[in-house]
């Protein structure tokens, strides 16, 4: 690649937009969601949620929407209630025992910025490796959670998981990504 | 086992119980493949999946790689997905669209029904090399109803009327509910696999027994299932909720009044899911009621959305699900291992959001993620793994043994829908299959 060939192509990276907010505000508050994933406190997890917030993980790689395709997670704050419901069941026999999990959050950047209106996009790498019943497995993708900024901090608007394997044939799964 | 005798086969299936090695035997599901998958009529995939001519998909029969195709004059086959040639699966995508089907390694190419059009550098070939002779390898039997596709790998056996026979109209039950009168399977496709025998989610989907142990994570305090379907305002009482009665006792006595039919050829299906079909309302659903009335009368639509059936199963690879509507097909890949797709179905006529509704509901229901087949996908694993145990060599399947009756009106054998009659007609068209040599 020569000089003008490798600037150009630079140009072309994805670039982080900036914020009022330092970048590491938005970090702190991923890694922190990750935290209470891992710790299973997933009523507090949905807490982080907007009313009108949504999880989201499709099943077909770059889905336009979540209302004409089918997804592995599509859940408004009413049938995530029914699904943290059932995570702390005692009679869920698919985590039975439970999932043990550990998320690694990076490669963070600021996809858009508005600071008059306190809404943001941020991107991230996300790597979680799900251990359960002697199987150990990897899920791994790129995230995008739509944030608001609140008096209490920031609200997930959406939080939407693009799993590299979104479309592959999956042994059950029980806890979010 | 390959050379089984008729009598070392029927010897693992009794009235009532069958012989764990029907679940766990490499040898038995060897003989499986080319028994069962190798001549049953299989559903392959809907014909909406390939609306145009040089439209593809690919799927499998057993573990043979399969691509159904629409040729130009508009008729739908289904190949054998490897090149004539050194042996290549040709077609690589799972649909798509191709004028001809060429084979990546030397490229040979294909038309759509399967004939050979082209073999760059022919001067190679031998001199009686003919091109007739080395078409895609086309499935012998294929024979299409209402849009669902099934094919057999074998030239002679059962005809598809007489294998189909009156389970035909639990599709008709699916494809009536739209407007139109027919079918889209262009919504995705929920995919789930286990460590387990394909047997254990055949017999899964017409077991009623299951639903208040398998799924207690699904119910509330009030013993009541969330909504599955547009317009519901929560879902079927699964169990009492009076905590003074032990488990036994205060399973919902709407499940206990449920009912399953066989109809011959392994095929059955439960009766539907005790919900209060009065109170069914929503803006959505009532414009999707409005509009089916409007193209089919108030008569006939009332007909179509009053439920009769909770899951169907055409044996042996697929079943249509009722109440929260998708279509499920089976596909063994080991004698432990099993791979599963769901199709939500789009109600061609029928508001978007109707549709989108029924997918929503469905991520719920039937995905990997799901709140309610994970939990029968937990069962079918620890099945898999208590059957390595040789503390007995059967599994029961007696419970109604002997009160099947005759339901003249459907024309089919009944029985609760907590009993296992319709296990046990799946095990009778499987000998069917198992003690007839090729």
């Amino acid at each position: 690649m020569d000089g003008a060939a490798a600037t150009e192509a630079v140009a072309r990276a994805p670039t982080a937009r900036t914020s009022a907010i330092e970048r590491s505000v938005f970090e702190a508050f991923l890694f922190a969601e990750a935290r209470l994933l891992d710790e299973r406190r997933f009523r507090d997890w949905m807490a982080l949620f907007a009313d009108d917030g949504t999880y989201w993980v499709p099943a077909v790689a770059d889905q336009a929407s979540p209302f004409n395709q089918v997804s592995l997670f599509y859940d408004d704050r009413e049938l995530m209630k029914t699904r943290v419901d059932r995570l702390e069941h005692p009679r869920i026999h698919i985590q039975t025992p439970p999932s043990r999990t550990a998320h690694l959050v990076g490669n963070v950047m600021l996809d858009d910025a508005d600071d008059a209106a306190g809404e943001y996009a941020v991107s991230s790498t996300v790597i979680m490796v799900e251990y359960r019943e002697d199987n150990q497995r990897v899920f791994a993708g790129r995230q995008i959670h739509k944030l608001r900024r609140t008096a209490d901090g920031f609200r997930i608007v959406q939080k939407r998981v693009n799993l590299v394997n979104c479309d592959s044939a999956f042994d059950a799964m029980a806890v979010p990504i | 086992m390959h050379n089984a005798s008729v009598e070392a086969i029927a010897k693992l299936v009794e009235p009532g119980r069958i012989h764990r090695r029907v679940y766990a035997d490499p040898d038995v599901f060897e003989l499986e493949m080319e028994r069962i998958f190798g001549r049953a009529w299989l559903f392959v995939g809907h014909t909406s999946q390939i609306p145009h001519p040089g439209d593809y998909f690919t799927t499998e029969l057993g573990r043979q790689p399969v691509v159904m195709t629409r040729h130009r004059d508009g008729t739908v086959h289904v190949l054998l997905n490897r090149c004539t040639h050194r042996g290549a699966k040709v077609v690589n995508e799972r649909c798509g669209h191709a004028a001809r089907l060429t084979c990546l390694y030397h490229g040979w190419s294909f038309d759509t029904d399967g004939a050979l059009v082209g073999v760059p550098i022919p001067e190679g070939c031998a001199a009686d090399f003919r091109k007739e002779q080395f078409g895609l390898a086309r499935v012998p039997r294929v024979r299409e109803y209402r849009g669902f596709v099934f094919a057999s790998l074998a030239a002679t056996g059962a005809s598809f009327e007489d294998h189909i026979g009156p389970i035909k109209s639990n599709i008709d039950d699916l494809v009536d509910r739209a407007p139109d009168g027919a079918l889209a399977f262009d919504l995705g496709m929920h995919r789930y696999a286990f460590n387990g025998n394909w047997k254990l989610q055949v017999e899964n989907v017409l077991d009623s027994y299951h639903v208040p142990f398998s799924h207690a994570s699904t119910v509330n305090k009030q013993g009541v299932q969330f909504a599955r379907r547009e317009g519901d305002k929560a879902g079927a009482k699964v169990v009492e909720a009076d905590q003074s009665k032990s488990d036994q006792d205060k399973t919902s006595q709407s499940w206990k009044g449920r009912r399953s039919y066989i109809v011959g050829n392994g095929h059955g299906w439960t009766s539907n899911t005790a919900l209060d079909e009065g109170k069914r309302s929503s803006p959505t659903f009532d414009e999707y009621k409005r509009v089916l009335t409007a193209k089919v009368g108030a008569d006939r639509a009332q007909h179509i959305l009053t439920p009769r059936l909770h899951n169907t199963l055409i044996y042996p690879n697929v079943s249509i699900m009722g109440l929260n509507i998708h279509v499920r097909v089976i596909k063994p890949v080991a004698v432990d291992r099993t791979e599963i797709t769901v199709y939500p179905v789009r109600l061609l006529g029928a508001p978007d959001a109707m549709n989108f509704a029924n997918i929503r509901l469905l991520n719920v229901t039937h995905a990997a993620a799901s709140f309610v087949q994970t939990d029968d996908i937990e069962a079918f694993v620890r099945i898999q793994k208590g059957l390595q145990s040789r503390a007995t060599d059967w599994v029961d399947i007696s419970r109604g043994l002997g009160d099947e009756e005759p339901d003249r009106e459907l024309n089919a054998t009944r029985g609760s829908a907590m009993h296992e009659m319709a296990v046990r007609a799946q095990y009778k068209a499987w000998l069917g299959y198992m003690r007839e040599a090729a």
